[in-house]
């Protein structure tokens, strides 16, 4: 049965998307789910790795009548470019870990959340650095097709970012479930307990977060690859795909409803909550009139009421996280 | 006079154009006074950060603007109406969301009122208001002082009587009231409040409205001097929080400080930033835009300096920060790792 | 008062902790000497449990100093004392409750090469071994304290003299020279209790030092060899079992409070 291409693209566009969001989830389970640090500021570890990877891998642009310019333009390769992203949102985690890791967790929810918000003031206004929000044009998927194919396209991006997060799980679950992740895990459940126990918790949360931030910032790199634009979001809060704070919330949600500690979940609840999104998209033209204006901020009510009903009645999640059996 | 004084030596130093400056942070600080009173009372008898905080703002001043248009009745009865709507939202919260998550810790309660937060917002958003609207007030022309700053009535002195009348009400409230001793028990010390045979639920009823209700009023003012807007409270959220945090967590004179700060800091900074966009001196472009940015470094240096705030006592208990001796230990050698330990029984 | 043979094994000198002005721990001196059995008694709000959570590095001291093994160790975060090998237990177990008991036993390791992330890629074998080993001596510990079969429990479904038990266990793990022992057998029924301090009595053999608070005065009288009795915030008698019962100030403490 021959797929539509129309159709191949756009499932296609949720699939990528979906792990790029994936990804965010298991950095935020990394810090949240397996030791416990609140993270308010997703959108800004997101947020510095797309920029960072379109700085590195985008053909330069200079500045000219009604276009401000951008840094970088080093056309450097995508992987080159994905490690860059890594390296800064990682480096840039573990400064803001620093002084917040020892704060109370509401402390640190706020903190986070601030430091993602004036990050995200920068890229709006830092115009010759990160061209506002106009962005950054020339952003190149992973393989450029001559003459351009868009459903050939569509298939590289699904296939990179499968392989992609097939290799993170593997890596990931190898990292979470050693001996380093049973102290985060510990530290989560009791930190005096475990520091008693003889653990240097402030060295495990600056790791765990900082590695966390860095999978956000690959996420980020994702982003921009597959989706070929970036621009940082006038609206504070009404889309989910940038780096406004609604972004921040979904993947909350994707988390909790995947299970603290549970990376399968997380990827489980990036395609669901995504996908619940996604289709909203998809089924718009099918509402009736009244309700069709509405449905961006249907989602994310549903978000919201999601978040509320969830965190009362099912705070570990949907999918448990499974009890470790030592031999 | 310490103020006239105060004002007086900037004008001598800056020219007389930074009094516009210092109006402009006043009214700022006046509204994130009355906001972080009422975010500051929750969170001491809660427990929590609301994060909903800045959309009830917004509700706020939307009852306000539905009063005002719909029902072409002045703002006065818009504001009213929306302060003891908002009240009623409140108390709806505690029983619906917050008093089943008593106990659970200070993140399950983020999370339920991002959750409400967000109902808030787009629930507005799709009300069809994406459109920017202000409130209809009776036409006065500003008043000069001096070229360049201009006193609006309601604008501005508005703003300072309501700012003042509500810090002076809470303060009433708490010093004077049964309810107010019943509340400060209970935030300081809620089984204590319990075992002295206060009702802990009344109170923490009574919080939620007062609360919502300064919301209400803060988000109104808000409305005053600008726009409204689905996002406006949220937009401010942060700066509340600043507020409360750098004032102290659960102390409304705290808030009140802590409001000062950041209103001034905010509005100050912008002469600074003006200086930044020369293009001798940094050419900082949209410097202006910067200006939010500032209360926030000032938040994260109380955060990492003085975590309990201007108002606040360093906890007993506390998990205290020692940010330079993190630094140390992050490099190899001894810090302080001490922690937040919970009260063992008689010793 | 009796003295210490050879030299102490902790050495607490004129300790002064106080919270928001009240003062909990007001000028405490004491020792204990290697390889005892020593108790720490007194009335509740002596500061005992406090003086405890000072000497095991959780709160630091206004003032004083505490020496274990003759190392300065006030000042020093926890860990870096537990490596020293001091290690506390605590009143209220903090168990750690969704992961398994063995987890919990196994997370005791001082040096577990598979807790550095770094050594999770370059030094896979000795990672594998250290776990293989650190498991090992859990399964060990858990047959000391009776707790076999629950090696794969999660710890929140142990019951409470149980969790007791884990808390001695877990604390075992970290190979301790001096252990703190908070009210070790309260709440645990009789058998448990003396099968525990029978067990307490064997590692002092091998050569650990046990420091207890206890309210249970069988426990003081027949175990301990001495006694150190704490009131209001400072040490008012110190000695053999006997003579601390005897001793008039003791019993006045506990009466006059």
């Amino acid at each position: 049965m021959a797929i539509d291409s129309g159709t191949w693209i756009n499932v296609g566009f949720y699939i990528y998307v979906s792990i790029a969001f994936a990804i965010l989830a298991v950095g935020f389970n990394l810090q949240w789910g397996y030791t416990g640090l609140f993270n308010a500021g997703i959108a800004g570890f997101f947020l510095i790795g797309a920029y960072t990877a379109a700085f590195a891998i985008t053909p330069p642009t200079p500045p000219s009548i009604g276009y401000p310019g951008h840094l970088g333009g080093f056309s450097l390769p995508l992987p080159v470019g994905a490690v860059l992203a890594m390296v800064a949102s990682g480096a840039i985690a573990a400064l803001v870990a620093l002084p917040t890791v020892r704060l109370r967790a509401d402390y640190l929810a706020i903190a986070t959340l601030a430091f993602a918000e004036v990050l995200r003031i920068f890229a709006i206004n830092l115009e010759s650095i990160t061209a506002g929000t106009i962005g950054i044009p020339g952003l190149p998927p992973p393989i450029e097709f001559n003459p351009p194919d868009a459903f050939l396209n569509a298939t590289v991006k699904v296939a990179v970012s499968a392989a992609l997060i097939l290799v993170l799980l593997l890596v990931l679950y190898f990292m979470a479930e050693s001996p380093w992740g049973r102290v985060l895990r510990a530290i989560r459940e009791d930190e005096e307990a475990t520091m008693a126990l003889g653990k240097n918790t402030f060295q495990f949360k600056l790791q765990a977060f900082a590695l966390g931030g860095a999978l956000m910032g690959l996420a980020g790199w994702l982003f921009v690859i597959t989706l070929n634009y970036i621009e940082p979001t006038g609206s504070s809060a009404a889309t989910t795909l940038g780096f406004a704070p609604a972004v921040t919330f979904s993947v909350w949600v994707m988390v909790i409803v995947g299970g603290a500690g549970n990376l399968r979940g997380s990827v489980v609840g990036a395609f669901v909550i995504y996908g619940f999104q996604w289709l909203s998209v998809q089924l718009k033209d099918l509402a009736p009139t009244e309700l069709k204006e509405g449905i961006p901020y249907l989602r994310l009510m549903i978000v919201g009421v999601l978040l509320i009903v969830l965190i009362i009645y099912r705070p570990e999640g949907i999918l448990r996280e499974r009890k470790r059996v030592l031999r | 006079m310490i103020f006239l004084a105060f004002l007086a030596g900037l004008a001598a130093l800056f020219g007389i154009s930074i009094l516009q400056y210092t109006l402009a942070g006043f009214r700022l600080s006046s509204i994130v006074i009355v906001a972080a009173i009422g975010l500051t009372v929750i969170y001491g008898i809660r427990g929590f950060a609301n994060f909903a905080y800045g959309d009830l703002m917004t509700l706020g001043a939307y009852v306000a603007l539905f009063v005002n248009m719909n029902l072409a009745l002045s703002l006065i009865w818009g504001a009213i109406v929306s302060f003891l709507a908002l009240a009623f939202v409140g108390i709806l919260l505690e029983v619906l969301v917050f008093a089943r998550l008593e106990g659970r810790g200070p993140v399950p309660p983020i999370v339920a009122s991002v959750g409400v937060g967000l109902i808030i917002q787009n629930g507005i958003n799709w009300g069809g208001t994406t459109q920017q609207w202000i409130f209809r007030l009776p036409a006065i022309a500003e008043i000069p002082i001096v070229p360049g700053i201009g006193f609006h009535w309601i604008r501005d002195f508005g703003t300072f009587v309501v700012g003042i009348g509500f810090m002076l009400s809470v303060h009433i409230l708490l010093t004077y009231t049964n309810l107010g001793k019943a509340m400060r028990a209970t935030a300081d010390n809620l089984e204590l409040a319990k075992a002295t045979g206060i009702n802990t639920k009344r109170v923490t009823y009574a919080a939620w409205a007062l609360s919502c209700s300064f919301a209400s009023t803060a988000g109104i003012l808000l409305g005053l001097i600008g726009v409204l807007s689905p996002t406006m409270g949220f937009n401010v959220l942060l700066l509340i929080f600043a507020a409360v945090i750098v004032g102290g967590i659960g102390s409304p004179y705290g808030a009140v400080l802590g409001g000062l700060v950041i209103g001034l800091s905010q509005e100050m900074s912008v002469p600074l930033l003006i200086w930044l966009e020369r293009p001798d001196v940094l050419h900082l472009e949209h410097s202006t835009a910067y200006k939010v940015a500032i209360p926030f470094i000032v938040m994260i240096g109380v955060l990492i300096f003085r975590p309990w705030g201007i108002a606040g006592r360093p906890p007993a208990f506390a998990r205290r920060v020692f940010f330079m001796e993190r630094i140390t230990k992050v490099l190899g050698r001894r810090g302080d790792a001490r922690e937040q330990v919970r009260g063992e029984g008689g010793g | 008062m009796n003295q210490t043979v050879g030299h102490p094994i902790l050495s607490v000198q004129d300790i002064h902790k106080a919270f928001g002005g009240i003062s909990a721990v007001d000028g405490c001196s004491l020792s204990v000497a290697p390889q005892s059995v020593t108790g720490l008694i007194g009335p509740n709000g002596a500061g005992k449990s406090t003086l405890f959570n000072i000497i095991a590095g959780l709160y630091r001291p206004d003032d004083g100093g505490i020496w274990f093994n003759n190392t300065r160790i006030d000042g020093l975060p926890p860990y870096e004392i537990v490596h020293l090998g001091l290690s506390k237990t605590w009143q209220i177990p903090h168990e750690l409750r969704n992961m398994t008991v063995l987890e919990n036993l196994v997370l005791g390791a001082k040096e577990n090469s598979g807790e550095h992330l770094l050594n999770l890629f370059i030094r896979p074998q000795e990672v594998r071994r250290d776990e293989r080993r650190w498991r090992a001596r859990g399964r060990e510990v858990l047959r000391l304290t009776q707790l076999e079969g629950l090696a794969n429990e999660h710890a929140k479904s142990l019951s409470g003299g149980q969790k007791k038990l884990l808390e001695l266990a877990r604390v075992l793990m970290t190979d301790p020279a001096l252990v703190l022992l908070d009210e070790p057998v309260a709440g645990v029924n009789p058998t448990l209790a003396a099968s525990l301090m029978d067990l307490i009595e064997k590692l002092r053999l091998e050569g650990r030092t046990f420091f207890l608070i206890e309210h249970d005065m069988n426990v003081v009288m027949n175990r301990c060899d001495r006694v150190i009795v704490m009131h209001q915030g400072r040490t008012i008698a110190d000695g053999t079992p006997a003579s601390v019962k005897a001793n008039p100030v003791v019993i006045e403490s506990y009466l006059g409070g």
